[in-house]
């Protein structure tokens, strides 16, 4: 096995250059990068119209984009969306707080933690409920698996849709370890509802400390093996960078949030802009690059799941003792154990399930970092246990939005590395 | 206790709002730290675009648009709301309008490209027409889908296919 360097010689001795350490080109640069890659689109000739998915096999989920195709060159994308709407927010309003948090993991249901939790945050904001210490250092080191899950699924289907089968199986068996963790922590592999309103659905389980410790010692490893295997290969090099340039501008105006935006050179992470959690009480770094392109979202996620093992392994170190779940009677659940052995604890378990938390009349937003990239909540309440109005603001909506601002002018075969590189999942898109 | 209260950078943002528009901003709320301006549908775009340009505010992303029906009012049944997010002062506002029923509301994708969806959601769930939009299509449900699904009076089993027959309970 050589080392990693030698494949940086290697590649640029085969004609690509080596990747610029710390180099960072200003946004002018940018600009014009990007007008460079796409000002093929003025050729004119015959024009093709192509439906590409919801069936493509390079298609995340049941997206669909309508192509008008000049030869090679994307002329216009339609994207259309809504083959997998829920309604989730219309059910929501049929239901109480704590029977809406199954249907935020049916979200993105690649990382269901994050969005249970998401949602637990805005009602608590909205109800001024407290989350005990203990409770927001499980939420913290669940919402890290659930990132590391997501990241490395995503590089595994990000390199199958550039062509390569076996890179697929070697992500899906390592993200198989993060599942089993959080299979172990939460009892479910992909829709957890392990959020509760103050607080969280059970503590850590026996043995739970020093499993998780063994996968985050070895996960660092498996994503230096990762960046051996695709960072300096050359095929992957080609195809990825310099495409789909999104500057922060851009970002900005399209809200294209989490590791696209932080690939544009913005340190922008609301884990440490607006802290939650246990995050303001951990030590770690966002992770920014500056090329705004495919490459460097690659490297922005490789660089997070670092920081989610260092974030991770800080919780388990500091967990603090005490309650992992609120003991506050007007807001939370009680403990299960309790219920058939202390009358006050049934008490509070019948008015939770019958008549529920009761939340004062205003409205809440509340926006958390999720993998993908911000997920806001807004609750309208008029008063009493169920919501009179939810939405749920997810990154992957405005991702699938942005897609033709992003691929117009580029080739047919970078949309599909560009698509992937945002990493949309409809569930969270269509809602 | 998480104390929510206003950032200083957005009362100097309130500030100014009250100085540009005055009465325009009928009421301004606060709660739980986040700042409510309501204001009349004629001078939405004009405030909107106030957000986005003045320096003390920098409003620089749309953070979302959504729609609310709120039958009790009669006369002005319907809200958008907006909510906006400064990258350059790290601070939020929501910006809201009422509407009565078939009121068109001018469109802001031209401040902010990525309200599209977001109007077009707003349209096809509530009924609320974005005049100038580019391309006002139903988004999430079908293109010969009929009525609003997210008003407060269409039917939470929906209008069209299958529903659970709960008449045949126990005898099946």
């Amino acid at each position: 096995m050589s080392d990693p360097v030698d494949h940086v010689a290697r590649t640029a001795e085969r004609g690509a250059p080596a990747p610029e350490a710390g180099a960072r080109p200003t946004l002018a640069e940018l600009k014009e990068r990007k007008a460079r890659s796409r000002q093929r689109v003025e050729r004119g000739g015959e024009v093709m119209t192509v439906s590409m998915g919801p069936q493509h096999p390079s298609m995340h989920g049941v997206y669909r984009a309508e192509l008008d195709l000049d030869g090679e060159l994307i002329v216009t994308v339609r994207p259309e969306i809504g083959n997998l709407h829920r309604g989730v927010e219309k059910l929501a309003e049929a239901r109480t707080y704590h029977q809406i948090i199954p249907l935020t993991d049916r979200l993105d249901y690649i990382s269901g933690f994050a969005m249970n939790h998401g949602f637990c945050e805005a009602v608590e904001k909205l109800m001024e409920a407290e989350v005990p210490p203990r409770g927001r250092y499980i939420r913290t080191i669940a919402s890290e698996l659930c990132r590391i899950a997501n990241h490395i699924l995503w590089l595994g289907v990000h390199i199958m849709d550039l062509g390569t089968q076996t890179f697929f199986c070697i992500c899906f068996r390592d993200r198989e370890y993060v599942l089993d963790l959080l299979e172990m922590l939460t009892g479910a592999r992909l829709t957890h509802s392990f959020a509760r309103i103050g607080g969280v659905a059970k503590d850590l389980p026996d043995g739970f400390d020093h499993r998780c410790r063994k996968v985050i010692d070895f996960l660092p490893r498996r994503v230096a093996e990762y960046e051996r295997i695709v960072k300096h290969n050359r095929i992957y090099y080609k195809r990825a960078k310099g495409v789909g340039i999104f500057t922060s501008e851009d970002c900005y105006a399209w809200r294209v949030t989490g590791p696209p935006l932080r690939s544009a050179g913005v340190a922008r992470d609301l884990r440490k802009d607006e802290p939650y959690a246990a995050y303001d009480e951990v030590e770690f770094d966002v992770a920014v690059e500056y090329n705004a392109d495919v490459y460097d979202r690659f490297l922005v996620r490789m660089k997070e799941i670092r920081e989610s093992c260092k974030i991770i392994r800080q919780c388990l170190d500091n967990l603090p003792d005490g309650p992992f779940l609120a003991p506050d009677f007007a807001h939370a659940m009680p403990l299960k154990k309790n219920v058939l052995r202390n009358p006050s604890a049934m008490i509070q378990d019948f008015v939770h399930v019958f008549r529920g938390p009761q939340a004062p009349k205003g409205e809440v937003y509340r926006a958390i970092e999720v993998p993908k990239g911000e997920m806001g909540v807004y609750i309208r309440s008029e008063g009493g246990a169920k919501p009179a109005r939810v939405r749920f603001t997810t990154p992957s909506f405005y991702h699938g939005q942005v897609v033709p601002a992003m691929v117009e002018g580029e080739m047919i075969a970078d949309m599909v590395a560009i698509f992937a590189s945002i990493d949309v999942v409809l569930g969270d898109c269509d809602r | 206790m998480k104390v929510w209260s206003t950032p200083p950078t957005l009362e100097a943002a309130a500030a100014a709002l009250e100085r540009r528009f005055g009465d325009r901003v009928l009421e301004r709320l606060e709660f739980r730290g986040e700042l409510t301006c309501v204001v009349a549908p004629a001078d939405w775009v004009e405030l909107l675009c106030f957000c986005k340009d003045a320096p003390e505010l920098a409003f620089d992303q749309l953070e979302c648009l959504l729609g609310d029906h709120l039958p009790e009012r009669v006369a002005t049944p319907f809200e958008v709301v907006a909510h906006l997010l400064s990258h350059a002062h790290g601070h939020r506002l929501r910006v809201k309008t009422s509407l009565a029923e078939g009121q068109a509301l001018e469109t802001i994708t031209g401040l902010w490209p990525s309200a599209g969806f977001d109007e077009r959601e707003t349209w096809e769930m509530f009924g609320v027409v974005f005049a100038g939009h580019p391309d006002l299509r139903r988004l999430l449900t079908t293109d010969d889908f009929e009525g609003f699904p997210l008003r407060k009076d269409f039917p939470l089993q929906g209008t069209v296919g299958g529903r659970i027959r709960t008449d045949l309970r126990g005898r099946i």
